[in-house]
């Protein structure tokens, strides 16, 4: 009886756990996901700057590493020199095309320059400008939440050339 | 008159006599249904017996009608009584299958360790496997006979035993797999084509679970899968395969790409016979599968032989040769996971042809009682071209010789060497060219300090360059002890080192994988080393039941894993320190003996990349298999359930932003998949038969192995086999 009792119980639990259907479709999206904004400049643009780009990082960053992909998500085309305002919009202004953003939670938003001519991959070519932040706290940056089929809006950034934010650790 | 009567009464009595006798013929196989000679025939209690003859046929004249037992038996076998035989007719045909008797008293013999040893006098764990479970669960690739092994887990096509490999795209693998213990890995990506494993023609397949690199060198890392082909049939013996199956729709609608069913078939025919000293094996198989998915059809075909030449009763020669011809469609990922069938866009028409040829020769050379010799040589030439936006195409040719020598000391000492070299050639466009040169020589002693008590130790040297890299030399011993507390109770203790060298491919690789990533070539990636320990028990409580438990760990030092680049390429690099460890636990149950069985094995496994402080990808910490069968000839069934945890790590930076490759790729869950099988054995006039019908994920379970790869939905096979 008992081997009964034992062979149904272990039948019992193999019909139980394969009555779930496992992976399901994500929901179909019609709508774009994305961010738009703005990056407002104050003061002077310094002339040996080539190039300069607004960019999420999924967390902070700690050490050198974080600065690039996986962390860096997303960079949007590069910021004409000279410029007092520059609206954004994900969707158009993807610099690197094999790079997408989705539904999340991005910690690290920041415009940040660079003297190279070419796209650096190096740490040390960067200098941060500005940081998305809480009611204009550097200090503080504020997190990006994108959801789903939706495109968050005013993600912002003030830049004072005279006031850069703090440095992520490494840098110049 | 009264003449008239008498005559017409005798003439009844003589017609009655002569209908009153019979004779019960048959036939005589094996469990594989190869014909068994010499089988002793009789009726217990009179002088009615016979013999059966080379193709195992059997007959018993003369016998008076009349109800009687027949005994049949033959020396290694276990006997087997037909009961109630109602002879009432002029013949009687019976067909009988004897069973071997090493197999009731589990005395399992495993040659991994270069030589034959009992399996439970071994100190490291060892799954051995019978063919029969190839038919019953209806195989038709050897990486499906695998997934049902307990501490071995694959991973789409490739094979990890106790977590030692996550998944590389088939590019370097950590366990050895060997034919008759001659290595059987490619030049150029060291990866295995597991259709090209000879299924119809395997003896017994021996698992060693732990690091062999002491004896089999840089491969072996993670275990030892050595396949031992049987030798050919003392008689002609020919076996027909045939299966045909199907894919059931998919779960969702929206995953419906085919309104055809999705088939697969496959054919095979071998032969066997001796001629004098020379015994041979043909076969050829084909294999057609439409698949599930789009671009993920194959077609293979095989053609195998084994010659056998006995010299004389102290040296004889094998040559074995094992021609793949394939052409696929290559399924990379799927689109997203509302076409969780379709590939990627642009990888619709993308498709793979290879052509491989494997030869190995075997000469055993007996010189006396205490010293036995062997030369194993071999040659495996692969060639893969793939279509897709970019060409590309590989040659490898892998020349390997190894002399092996066994002396037997005394009854207690025993002592196995051996010497080996290999040379490796690659041609392609995305390996570069280099060459690869591995040299290996290698000792181990085994001691039997007293009765109950056998010692175990060893050391290999291995030297091996590729191409311009640094020369690498290894030195990895081991020890063991396997120790019989009682009859019962068996402990098993081993310690070992391992290492492993990159293969070309983790090291020359430079090919774009689409969606503008890159695979690019890493030439200062260096071999990796390991140190593990393992302890275990095997406890027989009753002799229906039996338990088998171990705890191991490793320790890895620069393992080389595939990884994203900050620049966003796919490049193999070396962690600094992995460490694996885990629990095993086998329970065998006769729960009515000789008919149904319970096999529950269960695996905790706990893998840290100790550097990120994170799990190591493609490594389930919980794995459950369960089987449960029922043999009562002719019948036959079974059911199997295979469990894993949610895989915790996965190649995060490809289903992430930024690149966001494979898309919806993050979706996983844990695997439950259970299959069913029956089958029904008959006689087709004398000759053997079967037919197996097996159901497998009978749930429809979707489930991943490998991110953005949907695991076959429900899918059914019918089969049928003919002896002769």
């Amino acid at each position: 009886m008992k081997k009964i009792i034992l062979t149904v119980s272990i039948i019992l639990l193999l019909l139980i756990n394969g009555c779930d259907k496992g992976i399901e479709p994500a929901d179909e999206i019609t709508t774009p996901t994305g961010f738009k904004g703005k990056v407002t400049f104050s003061e002077n643009w310094n002339n040996n700057i080539k190039r300069t780009h607004l960019v999420v990082f999924k967390k902070p960053i700690n050490k050198d590493e974080d600065f690039f992909p996986p962390n860096l998500t997303f960079v949007i085309d590069s910021i004409p020199k000279g410029t007092s305002q520059f609206n954004y919009n994900s969707l158009e202004n993807n610099y690197i095309e094999s790079f997408s953003i989705g539904q999340g939670e991005y910690s690290y938003v920041v415009v940040a320059q660079s003297n190279s001519p070419e796209l650096s991959l190096l740490r040390k070519d960067w200098v941060v400008i500005g940081v998305y932040c809480e009611n204009g706290d550097q200090t503080k940056p504020k997190k990006l939440i994108i959801d789903a089929g939706k495109i968050s809006e005013n993600i912002n950034i003030d830049v004072n050339f005279n006031n850069p934010p703090p440095q992520p650790p490494g840098g110049m | 008159m009264k003449k008239l009567l008498l005559l017409l009464l005798l003439s009844a009595s003589v017609i009655y006599s002569q209908n009153s006798t019979g004779t019960i013929k048959g036939r005589v196989v094996a469990a594989d249904n190869s014909p068994l000679e010499g089988v002793n025939v009789f009726i217990p209690g009179t002088n009615y017996g016979s013999a059966s003859d080379l193709r195992g046929f059997f007959q018993i004249k003369n016998i008076p009608f009349g109800v009687y037992d027949v005994e049949f038996s033959l020396i290694g076998y276990k006997k087997e009584i037909k009961e109630k035989i109602d002879l009432r007719q002029s013949a009687i045909n019976i067909t009988v299958i004897l069973y071997e008797a090493a197999i009731e008293t589990k005395q399992v013999i495993v040659s991994a360790g270069k030589y034959e040893q009992n399996k439970d006098d071994l100190s490291v764990s060892t799954t051995v496997l019978k063919p029969e479970i190839i038919s019953q669960k209806n195989i038709h690739s050897f990486d499906d006979l695998l997934r049902y092994v307990p501490g071995v887990q694959m991973t789409m096509d490739q094979v990890s035993i106790r977590g030692s490999s996550g998944y590389s795209k088939g590019a370097g693998t950590r366990v050895l797999t060997a034919i008759d213990g001659v290595p059987f890995y490619s030049g150029d990506m060291g990866d295995i084509v597991w259709e090209m494993i000879p299924l119809q023609d395997i003896e017994r397949v021996e698992i060693i679970k732990g690091p062999a690199s002491s004896l089999y060198g840089s491969t072996a890392i993670g275990g030892v899968i050595n396949i031992i082909t049987k030798t050919a049939s003392k008689n002609l013996f020919t076996n027909f395969k045939s299966y045909i199956g199907t894919y059931d729709k998919p779960s969702y609608d929206i995953w419906n790409w085919d309104d055809r069913f999705r088939t697969f078939y496959g054919l095979s025919l071998t032969h066997s016979n001796h001629y004098k000293n020379l015994g041979y094996t043909f076969s050829v198989r084909k294999f057609d599968d439409m698949s599930y998915r789009q671009n993920d059809y194959y077609k293979r075909y095989t053609a195998y032989t084994k010659l056998n030449y006995l010299f004389s009763d102290s040296s004889n020669l094998s040559l074995l040769a094992n021609y793949l011809y394939s052409i696929r469609g290559n399924y990379l990922y799927w689109k997203d996971s509302r076409n969780a069938l379709l590939p990627k866009e642009g990888e619709e028409k993308n498709k793979v042809k290879s052509n491989r040829l494997f030869l190995s020769l075997i000469y055993d050379k007996k010189f006396s009682d205490s010293f036995t010799a062997q030369l194993k040589s071999s040659y495996y030439r692969t060639k893969f071209d793939g279509i897709a936006i970019e060409f590309t195409t590989s040659t490898a040719n892998l020349f390997r010789n190894e002399l092996i020598g066994t002396f037997n000391f005394s009854d207690k000492l025993r002592l196995i060497s051996g010497l080996e070299f290999s040379y490796t050639k690659v041609k392609s466009n995305i390996f570069k060219s280099p060459d690869y040169i591995g040299t290996g020589l290698y000792a181990q002693m085994e001691y039997n300090l007293t009765e109950n008590l056998i010692l175990n130790a060893g050391a290999r040297y291995d030297y091996l360059k590729l191409d311009t890299l640094k020369g690498a030399n290894a030195i990895t011993p081991r020890a063991g002890l396997n120790y019989k507390l009682t009859n019962d109770l068996i402990l098993r203790s081993s310690i070992g080192t391992g290492f492993r060298v990159p293969t070309p491919s983790e090291v020359f690789t430079s090919a774009g994988v689409g969606g503008g990533i890159d695979v690019i070539e890493n030439p200062n990636l260096t071999y990796e080393t390991s140190l593990s320990f393992e302890t275990g028990l095997l406890y027989n409580y009753s002799k229906s039941l039996r338990l088998d438990a171990a705890f191991y760990q490793t320790e890895y030092n620069d393992f080389i894993e595939p990884n994203l680049t900050y620049t966003g390429d796919i490049q193999f690099i070396n962690l600094p320190k992995a460490r694996i460890q885990g629990l095993e636990a086998i329970i065998d149950w006769d729960f009515v003996p000789q008919m149904f069985k319970l096999n529950i094995s269960y695996n905790y496994m706990w893998s840290r990349d100790i550097e990120r402080e994170k799990e190591m990808k493609y490594r389930p910490r919980n794995v459950l298999y369960t089987n449960i069968s029922y043999n009562h000839y002719p019948f036959e069934a079974g059911i199997d359930f295979r469990y894993w945890s949610k895989v915790e790590e996965i190649d995060d930076a490809l289903v992430e932003p930024p690149l966001n490759y494979v898309k919806d790729g993050n979706r996983r869950v844990p695997v439950y998949v259970t299959d069913i099988n029956a089958g029904f054995n008959f006689f087709i006039g004398s000759l053997p038969a079967k037919t197996f019908v097996s159901l497998k994920n009978i749930f429809n379970y979707n489930y991943v192995e490998f991110l953005g790869n949907i695991a076959p939905p429900r899918n059914i096979t019918l089969s049928f086999e003919l002896f002769y």
